[in-house]
């Protein structure tokens, strides 16, 4: 089990420079993965989960201490390191194929091995005969499923989820939740997923980190000795349940009327692209004046 | 292998049936009546016009009858008149536009995509595009004299300014989160401008590349008021200077005319290459 791809994260801190002064995200965090693993962090808002992930990820490498995959250190994104946002990031003017042929877009292998590829990934998340369908046809659900394909095209060593159904409703969320254990299961990649959901994290996770605010440190990490697939009707999951939510209830009870500051790296930008209509009134007011069409 | 769990099934709920497949069987009426409703301004305009020299409001010279006006418009179309100088205007649009646009479209991704660019460029690019386009021509004239070189300057200026900010805007305004993605995919710089930036920005582009035509084209009937022996807008002039109110509104009609199809030609054409681009407005 041990001689697979592994992430080491050790005494990891990380701080980001607000109005001024030094907001302390990451706290000499260390967190060892196994190949393999399914390794779900959970905590309130400002804890440091998606700052943790974006590291472990690549996508940030302004940090202290050392962050290892497969014995080599992480200095940026790499394609054994897949990723899933919260938002799908789809692009709007791809088709759901062509959305996640991207995942393949510097990948070593042939047009027609790719082509494979992203219909096989399609198929396992579940939207064979939307294809060719644009993302505004599709319902959030099946966004981010074909978010989860881009994710998972490539076959990377390990794949971070960052609050991937955090977005959705809570049927197609658990759907989402299920199948999602199943790829995990089938394809044997290691899995590290953020949420604030501790449901999720429990049903999920083989461990659970538990994390807390300010400065954003891992409080504990708790084992879930149950095996895959669960049952979400399970005593003893429920009583893992309970325990983190104790664990989450003492780090956070003493400072619970202010809401955590929202950290500069998970901030939501919009998605939506401003339309033609938009690009234009928006030059009006930043960029006056356009020019009038009496101009001549 | 058989790990799947009871409470799941792989293919997608009824909850998540897509939501743009929706029926579209009145949409063809609804065209037809828009049609329709689009006609009655120009309709109620002519009716106006009939009126008004009918009951010999303005005199025969200023305002001609709309048959009158007929009639030239039908010898101008026998003669192959108002195709010659229709040709002519256009060759010189085509010209221009393409000049101005592709300069527009470079100067856009500069400065959207650098930072610095835009900071060099923008006060005086902006005091430039205040000038009006006709406001350029006397001293254009002096360096250029009055021959096609003019024309297709002030045409292609015509279509720099609304081709360079909307270029510019488009780029600024693809989101972070998308150049993330390609980031995460580790895309090449040329790869993030193609698949992403390029992609991202052709909504404003398309923009641009519309508001560049209508200048390009009012610019060109400017030019050749001023400066011109062939042409629509010297059309207009000579009509004018020999007092026919008759050809001088065959040619505005025909200025209107070809204006509107181009907007609309590159309004399809949008639509097509845009087809990702739901703008029916669910």
């Amino acid at each position: 089990m041990a001689s697979r791809a592994h992430l080491r994260i050790s005494n990891v801190s990380r701080r980001f420079r607000v109005n001024g002064g030094d907001l302390t995200a990451l706290d000499q965090v260390s967190l060892d993965v196994r190949a393999g693993e399914f390794v779900t962090i959970v905590g309130a808002s400002g804890c440091g989960k998606s700052t943790l992930l974006r590291l472990g990820a690549g996508l940030d490498v302004e940090h202290d201490g050392t962050i290892e995959h497969d014995g080599k250190p992480v200095t940026g994104p790499n394609l054994d390191r897949g990723i899933v946002f919260q938002e799908p990031r789809l692009f709007p003017w791809l088709t759901v194929e062509r959305n996640v042929a991207l995942g393949l877009e510097n990948a070593v292998f042939s047009k027609a091995e790719k082509r494979d590829l992203v219909a096989k990934q399609i198929a396992l998340v579940g939207l064979a005969g939307f294809e060719k369908a644009y993302p505004h046809q599709l319902s959030g659900g099946m966004a981010q499923r074909a978010g989860i394909a881009r994710g998972l095209v490539n076959r990377p060593d390990v794949l971070f989820l960052d609050e991937p159904f955090g977005a959705l409703d809570a049927i197609t969320k658990a759907r989402l939740q299920g199948e999602l254990q199943d790829i995990w299961a089938r394809e044997q990649i290691t899995m590290v997923l953020v949420t604030h959901d501790v449901d999720e994290a429990v049903y999920l996770g083989d461990r659970v980190v538990v994390m807390s605010p300010r400065p954003g440190r891992i409080r504990q990490i708790v084992p879930v000795d149950l095996p895959h697939p669960r049952a979400r009707t399970s005593s003893r999951l429920a009583s893992i349940r309970n325990h983190v939510l104790d664990i989450l209830n003492s780090t956070t009870s003493d400072d619970l009327p202010k809401m955590a500051a929202k950290q500069p790296t998970s901030q939501k930008r919009p998605v939506a692209k401003p339309g033609p209509v938009q690009a234009a009134l928006h030059n009006k007011s930043a960029e006056r004046p356009l020019f009038s069409t009496t101009e001549i | 292998m058989s790990i799947i769990s009871q409470d799941v099934s792989l293919a997608p709920a009824p909850n998540e049936v897509p939501v743009a497949r929706r029926a579209r069987t009145s949409i063809n009426r609804r065209g037809f009546r828009r049609f329709a409703i689009a006609l009655v301004l120009p309709f109620g305009l002519l009716l106006a016009w009939w009126i008004a020299s009918n009951q010999g409001w303005l005199p025969e010279q200023i305002l001609p009858s709309p048959a009158y006006v007929y009639s030239t418009a039908l010898e101008m179309i026998a003669s192959g008149e108002i195709f010659y100088h229709a040709g002519v205007s256009l060759r010189r649009v085509v010209v221009g536009f393409l000049f101005g646009a592709l300069a527009g479209l470079k100067l856009g991704m500069a400065m959207g995509l650098s930072r610095r660019v835009d900071d060099y460029v923008r006060p005086l690019f902006l005091a430039f595009a205040q000038i009006p386009t006709l406001g350029w021509i006397p001293l254009l004239m002096l360096i250029f004299g009055i021959g096609e070189t003019l024309k297709i300057i002030v045409i292609a200026k015509g279509a720099l300014v609304p081709m360079t900010i909307n270029t510019a805007a488009g780029i600024r305004g693809v989101p972070e989160s998308f150049v993330e993605v390609g980031h995460a995919l580790r895309f090449s710089r040329l790869q993030t401008l193609r698949l992403i930036v390029l992609p991202g920005a052709a909504p404003s582009i398309f923009t641009g590349i519309r508001y560049g035509l209508t200048h390009s084209w009012t610019a060109l009937v400017g030019v050749e008021l001023l400066a011109s022996s062939e042409g629509l807008g010297y059309l207009l002039v000579w009509g004018r200077q020999m007092f026919w109110l008759d050809v001088v509104i065959v040619a505005m009609i025909a200025v209107g005319v070809i204006g509107f199809l181009m907007d609309k030609g590159l309004d399809v054409s949008e639509v097509y290459v845009q087809r990702w681009n739901d703008r029916e407005g669910e």
